[in-house]
C-alpha cells in the first residue's frame, strides 16, 4: 500500500487558534469553510460560479520537475493540480482537496476514466452524512461533476464538482476536485496509466 | 593576539593571515550592535521590492529581508534604519560603510564582486528578463512571438539579449527602441509595439500601473540570469555568513513548514532539522555571534521566505508575480538552501 494517511489535526487547531487570536467568530467560519461544506446533490452551479479567478484559473505556469511530461502532481497544500508539459512548464488547475483527516499522500496511477460518472457516496460518507443519497446517477448536479479519473485502487479520484466555490479549500473526503472546464479539459490531456503523485504539507 | 605575535615572530605572520582571512574579527555585527540599529540600503522605489509610504514607512521584499536580519540579531525588526540608493552610487554606499548591508535588487555577477570590496551573499530573488504582450494575442511562449514588433530601452542589456534569444529560436522581429521606461511603456500601450520586453519583475510593477492590467500577458519565458540577492563587505566571514545562513534559514523554514504562523509549534517539534532550525538543538546561533534563536526570532517576526514572498510581490498583491523560479526546488522553482547542521 503506497498510500499513506496524514492527519494533520494539530496544524489545522493551531491555525484556527491563531485565526481566532485575531478574529473573534473566525472557528466558526473556518469551520464553515474548510470543514462544514457539506454535499449539495442536485445543484447546478452558474456558468459565473464556474469561473475562478486569479491563482485558482487554470493557467500555463513555470515548473521545473524531473517528472516526465504527462505526469499529475498535486499539491495538497497550495491547492494546485500540475499537469507537466515539456520546456519546464505545467499547466496548474486550482483544486479542492481532502480536509482534517482525509488528507492523504502518495503515488498512483489513473486506473479508469468516466464521463458523467454516478455517485455513490461510500459507506464512510454515509455514516458521517446519512441524509445522502445511496446512489445518483451522473449528469448535471452530481456532485462528481462531468468527469472522474480513478486513482490505482484508492477510493479516491479526481474529478468536477457542483460546488465551485470550494476550490481552494479543504473540504473533501480524500478526493480531489475540480470546476467543470477544468475536470473536462484535464480529463481530454490524460489517459489511463497517468502517473500520479499526491504531496502534502510537510508536518513539523 | 598582539601579545603572542611580539614573542613568537614566526607563528605572529601566520597568526595574521588567519585573522585577515576571517576578516576583521566580528566588527560589522558588533558595530550593528553597539548602535543598536541596522544600516540597510535600498532602492529609491520599486513597488513590491522597496518603497516608501506617504508615512515614511518602508515596505518591500527587500525591505522585509533587512526586518528579519534586524529581528535575527535584536529580536526587534523595527531596529532598522533604511537608506535609498540610485544604481550608481550603492557600491560605493557598501565600500564606505555607510551601509551594512545592501539589500536592493542587484544583480548577482562576477564583475561586481571582482575588486574584491563586495560579496553577494546568496539569491533572495531570481528574475531574468520577460515578455509582456496583450491577452488578445493569445500567445503562451515566446517562441510563438513571430513578426512582433517589440518595445526594449535603449542602451539596456535588454536589447541584445531580445535579440540574442529571437536569433537563436528563428523567430522573426522588429525592434522599436524607447529612450526611458516611460517611453517604451508609452509606446506598448498606444500600439507602436506589441510586445515589452525588460527584467519580469519590473513587467509585474509596470502591469500593475497600467489602466486594464488584466489585459496583458506576462509570458513565463526567461531568457537572462539576473540573481538578486543581498551585498555585504567582504571583509567580513562571520557577518557574510550570518546574512547568507539567514537567506537560507527563511528558505528551510518554508520548505520545513515553519511560519510566522507555527513558528511556536515548531518550537515544540521533534524533528531534528526543526529542531536546528528553531534553536531548540545544536548551537548554530554561536559561530554567528548571535543567541540559538536567531532563525526563530526572524521567522516568528517577518515570516518563511515564502510569506514574504507572497504579501509583497505574490498573486495576491498588486503586482501578481507567481513564484516561478523562485518556487522552492522540490516544487517547481530552482530556490534550494544547504541544510543547517
Amino acid at each position: 500500500m503506497n498510500v499513506r494517511k496524514v492527519m494533520l489535526a494539530r496544524a489545522a487547531a493551531a491555525a484556527i487558534a491563531v485565526a481566532a487570536a485575531f478574529l473573534p467568530g473566525a472557528i466558526a467560519t473556518a469551520q464553515k469553510i474548510d470543514m462544514n461544506v457539506v454535499d449539495q446533490p442536485g445543484y447546478v452551479p452558474t456558468p459565473e460560479e464556474n469561473q475562478l479567478n486569479g491563482a485558482y484559473e487554470r493557467q500555463e505556469v513555470f515548473f521545473r520537475t524531473a517528472e516526465p511530461p504527462g505526469t499529475i502532481i498535486i499539491d495538497s497544500k497550495n491547492r494546485f493540480l500540475y499537469l507537466v508539459q515539456p520546456n519546464n512548464r505545467a499547466v496548474r488547475y486550482g483544486i479542492g482537496v481532502g480536509r482534517d483527516g482525509f488528507q492523504w499522500q502518495g503515488v498512483e496511477k489513473i486506473s479508469r476514466k468516466q464521463e458523467w460518472p454516478d455517485w455513490r457516496p461510500p459507506p464512510e460518507m454515509i455514516e458521517r452524512q446519512p441524509y445522502l443519497p445511496r446512489f445518483m446517477a451522473g449528469g448535471p448536479g452530481n456532485p462528481m461533476g462531468p468527469r472522474a479519473m480513478y486513482l490505482g485502487k484508492t477510493v479516491y479520484r479526481i474529478h468536477g464538482t457542483n460546488q465551485p466555490q470550494t476550490i481552494g479549500h479543504a473540504v473533501s473526503s480524500g478526493c480531489f476536485r475540480l470546476v467543470d472546464d477544468d475536470i473536462i479539459d484535464l480529463y481530454g490531456r490524460v489517459a489511463v496509466g497517468t502517473k500520479v503523485i499526491i504531496k502534502q504539507a510537510v508536518e513539523l | 593576539m598582539r601579545s603572542i605575535t611580539s614573542l613568537l615572530a614566526g607563528v605572529a605572520a601566520f597568526a595574521c593571515l588567519a585573522a585577515s582571512a576571517a576578516g576583521a574579527g566580528a566588527d560589522a555585527l558588533k558595530t550593528v550592535q553597539d548602535r543598536g540599529k541596522l544600516l540597510c540600503g535600498v532602492s529609491q522605489g520599486i513597488a513590491g521590492f522597496s518603497i516608501k509610504d506617504d508615512k515614511g514607512q518602508w515596505s518591500g521584499f527587500d525591505v522585509d529581508f533587512c526586518r528579519a536580519l534586524a529581528a535575527a540579531i535584536f529580536n526587534d525588526p523595527s531596529k532598522v534604519e533604511f537608506t535609498p540608493l540610485s544604481a550608481t552610487e550603492r557600491f560605493e554606499a557598501l565600500k564606505d560603510k555607510k551601509i551594512d548591508v545592501l539589500s536592493r535588487n542587484s544583480t548577482w555577477t562576477m564583475g561586481r564582486e571582482g575588486d574584491s570590496s563586495v560579496v553577494f551573499a546568496g539569491v533572495t530573488y531570481y528574475d531574468g528578463q520577460g515578455f509582456m504582450t496583450p491577452k488578445a494575442r493569445n500567445r503562451t511562449s515566446a517562441l510563438e512571438l513571430d513578426g512582433a514588433k517589440v518595445c526594449v530601452q535603449k542602451g539596456t542589456t535588454s536589447e541584445p539579449n531580445v535579440k540574442d534569444f529571437f536569433e537563436a529560436n528563428h523567430v522573426n522581429y522588429e525592434i522599436v527602441q524607447g529612450e526611458t521606461v516611460a517611453d517604451i511603456v508609452a509606446n506598448y500601450l498606444s500600439g507602436k509595439c506589441d510586445v515589452l520586453t525588460t527584467d519580469a519583475s519590473q513587467l509585474f510593477a509596470l502591469r500593475s500601473q497600467f489602466p486594464k492590467p488584466g489585459e496583458h500577458a506576462i509570458l513565463p519565458d526567461v531568457i537572462s540570469k539576473e540573481p538578486l540577492g543581498p551585498v555585504v563587505r567582504q571583509d567580513d566571514m562571520q557577518w557574510f555568513n550570518l546574512v547568507k545562513w539567514l537567506n537560507y534559514a527563511l528558505l528551510n523554514a518554508e520548505e520545513m513548514g515553519v511560519s510566522s504562523k507555527t513558528i511556536d509549534e515548531a518550537m515544540k517539534s521533534q524533528k531534528p532539522a526543526v529542531k536546528r532550525l528553531v534553536g531548540a538543538e545544536g548551537d548554530f546561533g554561536k559561530p554567528l555571534g548571535l543567541s540559538n534563536a536567531w532563525a526563530a526570532n526572524a521567522i516568528r517576526a517577518e515570516g518563511n521566505y515564502g510569506e514574504i514572498y507572497e504579501r509583497n510581490v505574490g498573486v495576491q498583491t498588486k503586482l501578481g508575480i507567481p513564484r516561478g523560479l523562485n518556487e522552492l526546488w522540490d516544487n517547481g522553482g530552482i530556490q534550494y538552501a544547504p541544510p543547517i547542521r
